[in-house]
């Protein structure tokens, strides 16, 4: 039995690149990871380019499967689940936010974030309720009507924000969210994600290059080669 | 999630108009063609009830309904030894000038003018004007269709092969093309005109219509060169000619109504590829396959629907333009045809989707998610 204290557990966790994705030989992008992210944590995942650190956040978002060991979110063994409920966890557990903020670009702000709202079997009004509280929250309530192309980069990610939140998950995961960002942005970006780890409790992990990142999380996971290297608890 | 089917639809409008316009086209065909096939049923259906009762003597081999038989007055003495016969009525057709889409512009008939009502029709009244009376001579009466062709009132003349007939009487309009558009004369008086001996068709009424059946056979055996046709005869020939008419109409709209589902398809699979990684993005916030693939479906039908609705007008107005250039026949669109184009279009759009939204279904969230 799994102590749920923790949001996410990787025990011995490995992936394997090879004839299934279509190639010619096999390369190991993870060499056994294992780990624990406490709830109510923020975490950050650094490492080059290459060390297998997107491939760890695509494998604890459920979005892939490990090749060998045990995964566990919120205290759920996923590595075995099917499709469907694989989409179930990352619908109810888990709140994406990416670097290109991958917003729908013919919705509008708030029908963005109605969105899993809707794939979760909410109607539109109750939706369109909890979207604009979203909004509100990460300060955009003045922009629910324009689409993402009437966004500036920022307030496309404040977006992406507030639909990573909607289901209300346990975890929400960052694949680069500063990225394409400005450095005054950035900071904004990663303030908002702080205050919503320590205000509403959800556990944060980012997978990032930016070093500002260390200045807010509680700890640090360096990985390289597929590895950890190092953890380092603040 | 129909408003964001709605919304994607919109985002290519030009594609979208074009896929729909592909379907219109289609469902247009099927429904202007079925027309065709619905408004030569009612005819048939209309021109059945004359036969109704009644034997239709023509001569063997003579083509359709004994166009080019020649039947005479030996045949209905062989015909009056047979008991049960109440009547008997020779009929002898004319016609000129036959265009090829319209059939024949007018009809001449000759027949016994007080048996008259065995070939229009015992309710059919006349319109203006009055009957032919018994032994009356260069006298006719005509269709309503044949009097609005060609202007022609009570007390004009119209001429065949020669011959005067002042018109005394217009028949109301029946539906029947073979009455609304004729000439009805005296049976001797068409004889003359057209200098022969010979006529194309006998209607025989029995005393009771039980006995139908026993006489068309019985005129069978007594003479090799007559053949029958009971109104279940004609009824039934009737109905496969308009069935295999049906049937070909409909293949070819259905033939153009497919070509626009192949362009439900390409447009479908287009979306699916521009859109990976708004897929990507779904299945990342929890869509399963199956709400991808419904997504998917539902915007092709979508697409198709408006198509078929559109198909439907499109339809309804060729089947009206059709109608100017068909004397014949009124083509109709019944409701069963509407329902035929819009479920044929709602089958191509959930055809013409299955494969892309399968396609989208299958994908990896993580291949959509990284594809620029």
């Amino acid at each position: 039995m799994n102590n749920i204290e923790y949001a996410i557990e990787l025990k011995d966790v490995k992936k394997v690149y090879g004839k299934e994705e279509g190639l010619e030989y096999e390369i190991e992008v993870l060499k056994g990871i294992t780990l624990r992210i406490r709830r109510g944590s923020f975490v950050s995942i650094m490492g080059p380019s290459g060390s297998g650190k997107t491939t760890l956040l695509d494998i604890m978002g459920c979005l892939l499967r490990p090749t060998e060991g045990d995964v566990f979110i919120d205290g759920i063994k996923i590595d075995k689940l099917n499709d469907n409920e694989l989409a179930e966890i990352r619908r109810n557990k888990i709140g994406f936010v990416f670097q290109q903020y991958n917003l729908i670009s013919a919705l509008t702000a708030l029908e963005n974030v109605e969105l899993p709202l809707r794939i979760a079997g909410k109607t539109k009004k109750e939706a369109g309720e909890r979207a604009t509280e979203l909004l509100k929250t990460v300060g955009l309530s003045h922009r629910l009507y324009n689409r993402p192309s009437q966004l500036s980069g920022g307030e496309q990610q404040r977006v992406a924000i507030a639909r990573a939140l909607a289901n209300n998950p346990s975890i929400i995961l960052g694949d680069e969210p500063t990225g394409n960002l400005d450095t005054k942005t950035g900071k904004f970006i990663l303030r908002l994600l702080r205050e919503l780890n320590r205000k509403k409790g959800y556990t944060v992990v980012l997978v990032t290059h930016d070093e500002r990142v260390s200045a807010y999380a509680d700890k640090i996971i360096k990985i390289q080669d597929g590895k950890i290297i190092k953890e380092e608890k603040k | 999630m129909l408003d964001i089917a709605f919304k994607n639809i919109k985002r290519q409008k030009s594609r979208s108009i074009l896929t729909i316009l592909g379907i219109m086209i289609g469902i247009g065909a099927i429904v202007t063609l079925g027309s065709i096939a619905e408004g030569i049923d009612e005819t048939v259906q209309n021109s059945l009830q004359l036969s109704a009762g009644k034997i239709t003597v023509t001569e063997k081999g003579s083509g359709f309904f004994g166009f080019f038989g020649e039947l005479t007055d030996e045949d209905i003495d062989t015909i009056e030894t047979i008991s049960g016969i109440k009547d008997i009525v020779p009929v002898l057709f004319y016609t000129e000038n036959t265009v090829s889409l319209q059939g024949p512009e007018w009809i001449a008939i000759g027949i016994d003018t007080k048996k008259g009502e065995y070939f229009v029709g015992e309710n059919t009244e006349i319109e203006e004007g009055r009957n032919i009376e018994e032994g009356e001579s260069g006298v006719a009466i005509i269709g309503k269709r044949f009097s609005e062709k060609y202007g022609l009132e009570v007390g004009d003349f119209w001429e065949i092969k020669g011959k005067e007939f002042e018109i005394v009487g217009i028949i109301e309009r029946t539906e029947i093309s073979d009455v609304d558009n004729s000439i009805i004369v005296p049976f001797d008086d068409l004889k003359e005109a057209l200098n022969t001996d010979t006529f194309q068709l006998i209607y025989v009424v029995p005393e009771d219509v039980k006995d139908t059946e026993r006489i068309a056979e019985e005129i069978e055996d007594a003479s090799e060169r007559l053949d029958t046709l009971t109104s279940k005869d004609l009824a039934r020939q009737a109905e496969e000619l308009v069935n295999r008419i049906r049937g070909f109409t409909f293949g070819i709209g259905a033939a153009a109504a497919c070509i626009g589902g192949l362009g439900v398809m390409n447009t479908m699979i287009m979306a699916v590829i521009e859109r990976r990684k708004e897929i990507g993005v779904m299945k990342a916030i929890g869509a399963t396959n199956t709400m991808i693939l419904k997504q998917i479906l539902l915007e092709s039908a979508l697409i198709s629907l408006i198509g078929g609705a559109g198909g439907i007008i499109l339809g309804i107005l060729g089947s009206i333009l059709l109608n100017t250039i068909f004397v014949q026949t009124t083509p109709i669109v019944t409701p069963s045809l509407t329902i035929t184009g819009m479920g044929f279009a709602l089958l191509l759009g959930l055809i013409g989707g299955y494969y892309p939204a399968k396609k989208a279904a299958e994908l990896d969230p993580v291949e959509a998610l990284r594809y620029e």
